[in-house]
């Protein structure tokens, strides 16, 4: 990617206003969200993201008409990387901003633009996602809740799970079944989840903490002016969601691989274990493996363009996937530790790494699922099923 | 000159070179090849001097060559590569991308014959062994450790190569001409980098279209999740591996083109290897081409340093 001395420029901005703010009125919030650390300081990241919102470092990419800057990749690859090195909080804003946005700007009608994009770009309102089911993960078009006209609005009835951020979100964007079965029938909706008709219940985890939830609707309602797209054409939007969401692995996100893997190295360095051949043979493997993915996000985005992110997201999703799983194993065999911080399950970093990363390879489409759709939709490999 | 103006140039360039392969190196010329006295088929490289320019495609346009770029030349390394051509095309690009870098005289001397007479030149970057074509080119540079010298007096040993589709030389020489300092296995990591990349798309895109269509309990066996999520896994470390070579081509460095070297290297041998166990019975035969990609990736991973040793050389070099 070429930089021009104006990016340049930008990013001398960015960095100023992060820090400004990062050792002014939010010195507070530095570290904080993020795996493992995402129950932290909820109240004051809200209030982190309507900073955001106010300095102008929200909706970079999104048209000029729409309330964005329209800014070219390389300044929103710039942003994303300055806001990691800066240590800035983990976004409560993510599934608003690159998810239920995008969709928005892609399939919402000009009256739901009006009335939701200005609340996802000032960051006062958040939004977490309704899709996967306990009888619906990889299998998405198994979705069960229902969701029934009735006059001017719809009600729902159904059970989602893994639903990060259900507990500080505004709205809900849910996939629910309309009519029929499979693929047909399912549509989009949004829906406000401060209402009697939702119950949000936490999910405790394999780390002894909760940062997802399940949430119950139950004559839950919803006007019918939030559908996104037409009734039974869900399955098309949420796919469209998916894909970005696959396509967000950016160099922001490295920059933080980037700092996981400096601190594994410099426990390697300090604790000895870089001078056993073997450990210090996967600790290079690692460097070369995040070098590799550096490589795959600069290729890619030199040959992209400004296109929507499609098919390369599962292949990237699959690679840092893979290789963050494989640092979490690392951390913890450098650190070489057997005992937590203390009660009741207080974690190290490297405990925690690796526990949380066990999670990369799941979320947001398991590893074998990117693996179906790279063989059959890349390669051209044919189904399994007639 | 923008990234798109060179990506349409270079696009058009690897489409003119893959015709120029198809039409004269087709498999069955490459078998010939590879068991011919010279290994490799000389008419072609006179050839590709002549059509392509491959001697003079890295030679500044001041000593009458074409000035292009180690991006340029990774294009032209791809499309042999991918086909496992046999003939000295790599060393002689990796060889004068080091020469048009030491900026000597005795260089550029080296360089405008290379260019004007369209000269073929091997390297020798590990004492006199494993030398690429080295009892079959015109030229020898000679990388001693801290200088690079024009070897005179030759005396070249055809040995029997594990991978026949690239010939191996022992050599032995009685004195040289310095041309430059240290730098050769930049551009040689660098090429053979992109090499392996580009072969090992090949290699799977081949083994994917064997699995559409070798049909076994009546469905084609490319249908089976065992089957086709080793190939998504390969695609995903091929796509890897040629960013790596992307990168090495244009940001040139000790670092970037060890690393590129020893990553694609890897990445060809995997995929090479699941490739004869993906065709069965059919990939063990000589008939099957699958050995040639087996040969040449294994080849590839131990030539100019093993993958292991590059490997080591990064972490050292980056602090680790």
């Amino acid at each position: 990617m070429e930089l021009t001395a104006d990016d340049e420029k930008f990013r001398a901005e960015v960095r100023a206003w992060l820090h400004a703010n990062l050792h002014g009125d939010f010195a507070d919030v530095v570290g904080t969200g993020g795996p493992g650390h995402e129950h932290e300081a909820l109240d004051r990241r809200r209030e982190w993201e309507r900073r955001l919102g106010e300095g102008g470092w929200t909706g970079l990419g999104w048209p000029q008409d729409k309330g964005g800057r329209n800014l070219s990749l390389a300044r929103q690859v710039i942003f994303h990387e300055e806001y990691a090195r800066a240590g800035a909080p983990g976004r409560l804003g993510h599934m608003s901003e690159q998810l239920v946005g995008p969709t928005l700007l892609a399939f919402g009608t000009p009256d739901q633009q009006r009335r939701f994009l200005p609340g996802i770009l000032d960051g006062s309102v958040l939004w977490c996602q309704g899709y996967s089911e306990p009888g619906a993960g990889s299998d998405l078009a198994g979705v069960r809740t229902r969701a029934v006209r009735d006059g001017d609005r719809y009600v729902l009835d159904g059970q989602k799970v893994w639903t990060s951020l259900a507990h500080v979100a505004d709205w809900c964007f849910v996939l629910a079944r309309t009519s029929g079965t499979r693929h047909a029938g399912l549509s989009y909706l949004l829906v406000p989840m401060d209402q009697p008709g939702v119950t949000v219940r936490p999910i405790a985890q394999l780390t002894g903490t909760s940062e997802f939830n399940e949430v119950f609707f139950d004559g839950a309602v919803t006007a019918a002016d939030n559908l996104v797209g037409e009734e039974g054409d869900g399955w098309r939007v949420a796919m469209a969601t998916l894909a970005f969401e696959r396509g967000v692995a950016t160099l922001g996100q490295q920059v933080g691989f980037a700092r996981e893997l400096d601190a594994v190295v410099e426990r390697a360095r300090s604790n000895g274990a870089l001078a056993d051949p073997v450990l210090r043979a996967r600790v290079v493997d690692a460097w070369i493996g995040l070098e590799v993915l550096r490589c795959t996000a600069l290729r890619t985005l030199q040959s992209a363009g400004d296109g929507v992110p499609g098919l390369e997201g599962s292949i990237s999703k699959l690679q840092w996937a893979r290789w963050h799983r494989d640092l979490g194993e690392l951390a913890v065999d450098v650190a070489g530790e057997l005992v937590t911080d203390g009660p009741p399950y207080e974690l190290t970093d490297a405990q925690r790494l690796f526990l949380y990363t066990r999670a990369d390879t799941i979320y947001g489409g398991t590893d074998e699922v990117q693996r179906t759709i790279v063989a059959e939709r890349l390669l051209g490999l044919p189904r399994e099923r007639a | 000159m923008t990234d798109s103006m060179k990506d349409t140039e270079q696009r058009e360039m690897r489409r003119s070179v893959a015709a120029f392969l198809d039409r004269h190196a087709p498999m069955t010329a490459v078998r010939a090849a590879m068991t011919s006295a010279d290994g490799y088929d000389r008419a072609l490289w006179r050839r590709a001097v002549d059509e392509l320019g491959v001697t003079a495609l890295l030679v500044p346009e001041r000593l009458g060559g074409l000035g292009l770029t180690l991006s340029d030349a990774a294009v032209v390394v791809e499309e042999f590569g991918r086909r496992l051509v046999p003939g000295p095309v790599l060393t002689t690009l990796a060889a004068t991308a080091y020469l048009a870098g030491c900026g000597t005289p005795e260089a550029d001397e080296v360089l405008t014959s290379i260019a004007e007479l369209g000269l073929s030149v091997s390297v020798a970057v590990n004492g006199g062994t494993n030398v690429v074509h080295g009892a079959a080119v015109d030229l020898l540079l000679v990388d001693t450790g801290d200088d690079v010298v024009v070897a005179s007096d030759v005396v070249a040993r055809h040995r029997v190569a594990l991978d026949q589709t690239r010939n191996l030389a022992d050599v032995e020489f009685s004195g040289g001409r310095r041309v430059g300092g240290a730098g050769l296995p930049g551009p040689l990591w660098t090429l053979l980098a992109a090499e392996s990349a580009a072969a090992a798309r090949t290699c799977l895109d081949l083994t994917v279209e064997y699995l559409k269509t070798r049909e076994q309990f009546g469905r084609p066996i490319g249908s089976f999740q065992a089957l086709k999520h080793r190939c998504a896994d390969h695609l995903v470390a091929v796509e890897g591996a040629a960013s790596t070579a992307w990168r090495a081509t244009r940001e040139p460095g000790e670092v970037p083109a060890a690393l590129a070297k020893a990553v694609c290297t890897d990445v060809f041998f995997a995929v090479a290897a699941d490739s004869v166990q993906l065709h069965g019975g059919i990939g063990f035969t000589w008939e099957h081409d699958a050995h040639l990609y087996l040969k040449r990736a294994k080849a590839n991973q131990l030539l100019f340093g093993s993958s292991r040793a590059l490997r080591d050389l990064v972490g050292t070099r980056v602090g680790l």
